[in-house]
Formats: structure tokens, C-alpha cells, sequence
């Protein structure tokens, strides 16, 4: 049964990577649009690091995914503990409103936003990019915070307050401590959301701030250059390395 | 390295910050090395943004307005749009002293007349790709073509219902920007007998269909065959006989733009013969300068893919704004699609 | 809005969510309602004529066979990542603790990279003359090349693969807060394999399973990009007709009226799940 559980999981691991390594591969290949494989070349790292405006894409991007997931992984936990804890006017509405926000398509949502956006004066760029996608991801935190809540025992909640917990001590040393996975998930779900998306992103920033996904997308009048297979892979190779290095540390800190 | 030198000069206030230009454009669309040299002539920062489809730039100025940007490209049938819509400003020509060099039959097309709002950048055909190894030389010849029963499966179509419709037009005799109802309804019963042939509709990358040889013959645009070429030598491009649907990207200034003077000075820069002659080098598609095409190397100014013979642009025509019909198109793309 | 009896943390938590919500996610869906009975223009994109015109016009069995081609996919896809995603979820939850954070993020890390470039590194594999063919070749398992490009197996296999993180984190969220004590002790009373499953791990990871549900069924209704990529874009789904409607012909409106029945639909869904919980718990408590 061992062996049976740990393979499956290897097949399943070895499945979601099996994309990227491909390519990595085609990062080093000499073929410029064919997938056929043409021989080794180091040409489309060199003609990335010339390439000073998709490198600042890619680091706005990531500045965004990390702000908008943070932001939204608060909102979003604060948000389904209320919804989980309290009664309030207007509950059901906002749970519904949660689900309206996942089912809406990303088009609707980019114009609809954009519509709101052009109306204030706020200028597009990065305030209202990080607006767009926080809204874009805190309905996913809330969803799965909620499920780790389902089923939480609230008499612990009552116990504390007996002894004269405050709310934001009972909410900060025990309800938090005990829904930490689904929280983790959220954000990670959030990082993956507002680092993938283009449509909602395109409407909602403008000239000053420029994100990767709309570049990528927006090379189809030319085809997808090879350029972006080698920063796809310089970009894996980095967070394999900063979260093998996180685990390293933390590892040696509990020691 | 240049670039980040001008940005800490400019943000050290170095330079004068005031002059800068923002266009808005397909990513890669434009040179790097283009742009750059443009800055360091004249010292305006140019900021470059970018969008996937005519279509969603539309929607997006329409919502928000063109205020942001200085320069946009796009294509045919948009800058007839947008200038109808008042959406853009007028081009003062007396400031484009390379206007001289452009090819005086890409220019006061129906689209834009007289070329008030509109200076073409780069220009290419819809025309037919076909794998000629697998099927042999000199097989294809028209748009009528494509219905022969032996290709049933193996076809690419342009996933845009325009130019799909535009070629059924073509091929039944009638004019690509139709609005006879009856004319429109017909293509209809046309494309329907072909969409059993249909194995995949693409409008992102038909090359790399055409490599992958999941698909032998179909739509396609001829820089993508161009480039295509590099890897596969038996990719044949055919003008069909009842004409090639052709299309202008151009440069256009929006009405509220903020630095219409940098602008002009913009597209007068990329009107120089050297200057339009590196940008169709890079890019592959072909110039509308002419002068720049006498630069250019002859294997690919004699290129037919890219540069078309005058009598390959027999009965071509370029795509212009349908009004109301386009409703007509929807209505039949949409039944081809669900399969009714 | 608040009862007067909520404490100042109450307050404030449940005040960004509903500030927000409303901000962000009400006034632009309220926008869209607005929109979606007014009418098409031809200069401006909407003109303030009011009618329900849009909403006749939906009733179109051209239409109605988009919504459910779109409804199926998205139901096939769900059913899929939850078959798939399931196992292996449950295996990760039982992993030791020091691993489980690491393990959590190895299975998010593919998906940082776009998703479009990760769709063309699939068909470079699925295609006819692709990797999987050629190893399928060579291992003699089959005689032919497979055909997957453009069919909708390769529809799944992409929706799949981009949707599954979506099921595995909720999944793994919620089996992991079983004690496992109490499947040792139900091994004990002789339960076996199946009668643990079927009794105790699924019926208290429900909660799990429908938000996983939720998550990639949800958005799996509204893509359009990965099908049209890999299934050849032959058939309309409600994503690109919703697209289509917004920017190839500019509908607003119209497309407004297809987004409204489609978030109506989906109420309506979520709506009868509530009840039937409702049902079964009273039936539980009496």
C-alpha cells in the first residue's frame, strides 16, 4: 500500500513538471518557432538580458503577485472567519456576491472595473492593478479558509472568551494556529491567480506599469519568442532555489 | 544598460522629464534598437505598452479614452472605425517630410482616404499556406481549392470571423466587405460545406500549426509563411486567383493624445528609409516605404511571400467597417460554430 | 448593517470584507445588470434604451447549446481533478509534518509559469509527432500515432492540468484536519478500507470536496483560451462568446445580458446545494 501511495504521488509530481521541463529543454533549443529539436544555443538568454523591458515585466509582475496575494490572503481570512463567526445584516449577500466574483468571466470583470476605475481619477497603473487583482483572489482565499473552519469547534471560541480572551487574542492565538493550512493554500492559490492573469490586467493598468502576462500575450501578432521560454526558466530555477533555501533555514532555526 | 543609465538620469532629473512619448502597440511590434536610438536623438523617453488584438485596444480606449497614449497601430479596418468615431487626430503632414517615400499604392485607401489619421507601418496579405511535399507542387491555386474533398481534416482556418467570411466571399465572387444580405448568407452555406475539412481554427500562430504538420493547408498570413520557411522549406504561400485579402497596420495619433508634436516626430523618424528598413528586417512583414524597400537585400525584396508582384495583388482587397451587417456575420458564425 | 453587540474586532473584519465587496465586486456587477438592458450602439458602445430584449434573445437554442456544452465541459473537468486530485491529497495529508509545507508548494511552482507557455510545452508533447507518440511508439504499445491534438481529450488534458492546484490545496485543507486517530480506531472496530472511506473520510471532508468543486468548476465555466488552444476552437463556449460579444462585436449589453443568466445560473445551483444541505441536517438532528 506504501509503495502504491508514494507512486502515485511521484506520477502526479512528475505530471506537473513534466511541462516545464520540457520547456527548459526548448529554452536551449536553436530552433526559433518549431518545437523540432535543432541543437544547443545560449542565444535567447543572451538576447533576454538585452531585453531590458520584459525583464521589468517580469519584476512588476512579481511585485504585484506578492502584494495583491498578501492583501488578499488578509482580507480574505479576516473576511471568512466573520462570515463564519458572526451574524450580521447583509451575510448572505456578501456570500453571494463571493460566488458571482468566481463564476464572473475575467473579460466582464476587467470591463466592469475599468468602467468604475475611468470614472474616479485614479490613474491606471499599479494602484489599480493591485485593486483589480486583490479582488480577483480574495474569493478564493475565503473559499478555502471557510472549509478548514467547517466543523471547527466553537466551544473552544467560548472557552477562551470565559477566561477573558479578547477577540483579536482567541482569533490571533487560537483560530489562527488551527486553519494556518488553509490560509498557507489561499495565499497560494492567490500568488498563482494574480501571476497567470492577462484579461482583467490588461483593462485596468496603463502605460506606467506593464506586467509579464500581457507581454507574453501580446506576441501572438509575431509568435511567442524563444526569449520567454529562457526567463520561464530562469524565473523556475529562482523560486526552486529561494524555497529550497527557506526550508534549509527553517529546517536549521528548529534545531 | 543604455536604458537604465536614461532612467537614473531621468529620475535624477538629469534630463528634462517632460518630453516623452507612450505608444501603444503589439509587444515586439517595434525594434528595441528602433526606439532607442529615436530617444537618444531627440531626448524623449518613449514608453511602450501593449495590447493582443485591435479588438480588445478598441475596447479598452473606448471605455477609458486615448489619453494615455500618443501612438497606436491598428489595423485596416479599425482606423476606419476610430476616425469615424472621432476617436483620433488629424495627421499634419507638413511635419512628415519622409512622407515622400511611401508607396503611393498603400496609400488613400478606402479605409482612410486621404490618409488624414493614418500612416502605414508595415503591411501583409491572408492568403493560402499549403505543405507541398505532402501534396505536391502547384495543387493549389484558388480559394475554391480549399473545398476539394481530398483535404478533409487536414485544414486551417484564421479564427476571425471577418476574414473567414471574406474569403467565402472572395471565392463565391462577390466583394470580402459585403453587406447584401443575400451575398453574406451565402458565403454562410459555403463555409458551412467546408467545416467538416476544418481540423482547427487559429488566429494566434498558424505557423507553428503548419510545422507541427497537424494541418497540410489553409488561412494564413504571409509573414508567418515567411518566417515558417526558415524551418520549412515546402510551405508554399498562394495569391488565389480570386484575390488575397490584404491589411495595413498603421501608425494613428488619438484625438486627446498629450504629445502630438513628439508624435509626429515619432512617425517622421520611422518614415526614414533606414529606419522602415530595419523594422521590416526584424519583424517580417513588409514596408509600405518604398525607398526602404530599395535598401532592403534583394532575397527579400524578390521575396514573393513578403513582396508581392503587382499582378499577385489582382482583385485583393482590404478589409473596411461592415456597419449594422456585422450583426449578419455574427449570427451565421455563431450557427457554423454550434454546428447548425 | 452591524448588531450592536459585536465587539470592535467583529467589526473591523467584517467591515473591509463588506467595504470591499461592495467597492470592487458590487457597484461593477451592478454596472453590468444596469448594462444588460439597455442597447446596443453604434458609435457608443451602449445606448440608454431601455427593454429585455437581450434576455429574449438568449432564449436562442443556438445559445442555450453554448451554456450547456460549457456547463458539460466544466462538469467533466470538475469531476476529473476531483477523481484525480483526491488520492492525492489525501496521501500529502498524511505525510510528516515537517514535510507537508514543502511538498504544498512543489505542486503550486509549475503553475507560476504562464499558463500559455505551458500550454504550447503540452502540445509540444500531445501533438501527433509530439514526445507522448514517440514514447508510445517506441515502447511498441501502440502501432499508430494518436490523433489527440484538436479532440477533446486534449480539451480535458489542458483544462486538467491548468485547474487541479484549485482542487488539490482545498482538499488537502480539509483532510488534513482529520484526526487519525479516528480512522485507527475505526480500523480497530474491523472497518476496512472502503467502509472508512466511504463512512468517516469523505462525508468529513465534504466541505473540502465542494469547495474544491467550486474552484475549478467556477472558473472553468468562463475560460476560453486553453480549450480554443488545444480543442481547435471549433465549437463556442460561454467564455468566448461572452468575449466575442465584449470585443469582436462589441455587444455590450448583449454579452452583459450573457454574463447576468450565466452568474444567475450559478446561484441558482449554489442555492439548491444550500437547501439539500439544509434537508440533510435536519433529517441528521431529528
Amino acid at each position: 500500500m506504501k509503495t502504491i501511495k508514494a507512486s502515485y504521488a511521484l506520477i502526479i509530481y512528475f505530471l506537473l513538471y513534466l511541462p516545464i521541463g520540457i520547456l527548459i529543454i526548448y529554452s536551449f533549443n536553436a530552433s526559433k518557432y518549431s518545437t523540432e529539436w535543432k541543437g544547443f544555443t545560449l542565444d535567447w538568454y543572451d538576447k533576454l538580458l538585452q531585453n531590458d523591458s520584459l525583464i521589468e515585466a517580469a519584476m512588476n509582475s512579481l511585485t504585484i503577485a506578492l502584494f495583491s496575494s498578501l492583501i488578499a490572503t488578509a482580507i480574505g481570512t479576516l473576511g471568512a472567519v466573520a462570515l463564519y463567526r458572526y451574524t450580521f445584516y447583509g451575510k448572505k449577500f456578501l456570500q453571494s456576491m463571493i460566488y458571482i466574483l468566481i463564476v464572473s468571466p475575467e473579460i466582464v470583470m476587467g470591463i466592469s472595473l475599468l468602467m468604475l476605475f475611468a470614472a474616479t481619477t485614479l490613474p491606471l497603473g499599479f494602484w489599480t492593478l493591485l485593486i483589480a487583482h486583490i479582488t480577483l483572489c480574495v474569493p478564493f482565499v475565503i473559499v478555502t479558509v471557510a472549509t478548514r473552519l467547517a466543523g471547527f469547534d466553537k466551544s473552544i471560541i467560548e472557552a477562551a472568551k470565559d477566561l477573558g480572551a479578547e477577540e483579536f487574542t482567541t482569533f490571533y492565538a487560537i483560530i489562527l494556529p488551527n486553519i494556518l493550512p488553509a490560509v498557507i493554500a489561499g495565499f497560494l492559490l492567490s500568488f498563482t491567480l494574480s501571476l497567470d492573469d492577462v484579461i482583467i490586467s490588461f483593462f485596468v493598468t496603463g502605460p506606467s506599469y506593464e506586467i509579464l502576462p500581457i507581454k507574453i500575450y501580446s506576441m501572438v501578432r509575431l509568435g511567442v519568442k524563444p526569449e520567454i521560454n529562457a526567463l520561464c526558466t530562469i524565473m523556475f530555477v529562482f523560486t526552486i532555489i529561494v524555497v529550497l533555501l527557506s526550508q534549509f533555514l527553517l529546517k536549521e532555526r528548529q534545531k | 544598460m543604455k536604458k537604465i543609465a536614461l532612467w537614473i538620469a531621468l529620475s535624477l532629473g538629469l534630463i528634462a522629464a517632460d518630453k516623452e512619448l507612450v505608444v501603444f502597440n503589439w509587444s515586439e511590434y517595434m525594434p528595441e534598437s528602433v526606439i532607442e536610438s529615436f530617444e537618444k536623438e531627440t531626448g524623449i523617453k518613449v514608453k511602450y505598452s501593449t495590447y493582443d488584438s485591435n479588438e480588445a485596444m478598441y475596447a479598452k480606449i473606448k471605455t477609458a479614452g486615448a489619453q494615455n497614449y500618443d501612438i497606436i497601430v491598428p489595423s485596416t479596418y479599425f482606423v476606419n472605425k476610430m476616425s469615424k468615431e472621432g476617436l483620433l487626430a488629424k495627421i499634419d503632414k507638413t511635419k512628415l517630410k519622409n512622407y515622400t517615400h511611401l508607396d503611393p499604392k498603400l496609400l488613400n485607401k478606402p479605409f482612410d482616404p486621404n490618409n488624414d489619421y493614418s500612416i502605414p507601418y508595415l503591411w501583409g496579405t491572408t492568403g493560402i499556406s499549403y505543405n507541398s511535399k505532402a501534396l505536391g507542387e502547384n495543387t493549389v491555386t484558388s480559394w475554391a481549392d480549399l473545398w476539394k474533398a481530398e483535404y478533409k481534416g487536414k485544414l486551417l482556418l484564421t479564427d476571425d470571423l471577418r476574414e473567414a467570411f471574406g474569403m467565402a466571399l472572395k471565392t463565391l465572387g462577390y466583394s470580402g466587405n459585403s453587406t447584401d444580405p443575400k451575398e453574406i448568407e451565402a458565403a454562410y452555406q459555403k463555409l458551412k460545406l467546408l467545416m467538416p475539412s476544418v481540423k482547427v481554427f487559429n488566429s494566434e500562430s498558424p505557423k507553428q500549426i503548419y510545422l507541427s504538420e497537424e494541418v497540410l493547408i489553409g488561412m494564413n498570413f504571409n509573414g508567418e509563411n515567411y518566417l515558417a520557411n526558415e524551418e520549412m522549406p515546402q510551405l508554399r504561400y498562394v495569391y488565389p486567383k480570386e484575390g488575397i485579402l490584404a491589411w495595413v497596420d498603421s501608425l494613428v495619433i488619438p484625438k486627446n493624445a498629450k504629445n502630438i508634436d513628439s508624435a509626429h516626430l515619432f512617425i517622421d523618424y520611422l518614415l526614414r528609409p533606414e529606419v522602415s528598413k530595419s523594422i521590416s528586417e526584424e519583424i517580417g512583414y513588409a514596408t509600405p516605404n518604398l525607398t526602404a524597400v530599395g535598401l532592403l537585400d534583394q532575397k527579400v525584396s524578390q521575396n514573393r511571400i513578403v513582396y508581392p508582384t503587382a499582378e499577385d495583388l489582382n482583385n485583393s482587397e482590404f478589409q473596411i467597417d461592415v456597419g449594422e451587417s456585422i450583426k449578419l456575420y455574427e449570427r451565421y458564425w455563431e450557427q457554423l460554430k454550434t454546428g447548425n | 448593517m452591524l448588531n450592536n453587540s459585536l465587539s470592535r474586532f467583529a467589526i473591523v473584519s467584517i467591515g473591509i470584507i463588506f467595504v470591499w465587496i461592495v467597492l470592487f465586486a458590487f457597484l461593477p456587477q451592478l454596472l453590468v445588470f444596469i448594462a444588460s438592458f439597455l442597447t446596443k450602439g453604434s458609435q457608443q458602445m451602449i445606448e440608454f434604451e431601455g427593454n429585455l430584449e437581450n434576455y429574449t434573445r438568449l432564449a436562442d437554442p443556438i445559445y442555450l447549446k453554448i451554456f450547456w456544452d460549457s456547463f458539460v465541459l466544466a462538469l467533466i473537468t470538475a469531476l476529473l481533478c476531483l477523481v484525480i486530485a483526491y488520492p492525492f491529497a489525501a496521501i500529502l495529508a498524511r505525510t510528516s509534518v515537517q514535510w507537508r509545507p514543502i511538498l504544498l508548494i512543489l505542486i503550486i511552482i509549475p503553475f507560476w509559469t504562464s499558463s500559455l507557455v505551458r500550454t504550447y510545452a503540452l502540445i509540444a508533447i500531445i501533438k501527433t509527432k509530439g514526445l507522448l507518440n514517440a514514447l508510445l511508439l517506441w515502447l511498441g504499445i501502440i502501432s499508430a500515432p494518436l490523433e489527440l491534438m484538436y479532440t477533446e481529450t486534449a480539451v480535458f488534458i489542458g483544462m486538467v492540468y491548468t485547474l487541479l492546484p484549485f482542487m488539490i490545496l482545498p482538499l488537502f485543507a480539509s483532510i488534513e484536519k482529520i484526526d487519525p486517530r479516528l480512522l485507527e480506531a475505526a480500523g480497530d472496530l474491523g472497518a476496512g478500507f472502503w467502509n472508512k472511506l466511504v463512512k468517516i473520510t469523505i462525508p468529513l471532508t465534504m466541505p473540502g470536496i465542494i469547495a474544491g468543486f467550486m474552484l475549478v468548476f467556477l472558473p472553468a465555466l468562463g475560460m476560453f483560451y486553453i480549450p480554443d488552444l488545444l480543442g481547435g476552437a471549433k465549437n463556442l463556449i460561454i467564455g468566448s462568446f461572452i468575449r466575442n460579444q465584449f470585443l469582436t462585436f462589441r455587444d455590450w449589453p448583449f454579452g452583459s445580458a450573457a454574463s447576468m443568466l450565466l452568474t444567475f445560473l450559478m446561484l441558482a445551483l449554489v442555492a439548491v446545494y444550500y437547501r439539500s444541505q439544509k434537508v440533510v441536517e435536519s433529517k441528521d438532528s431529528a
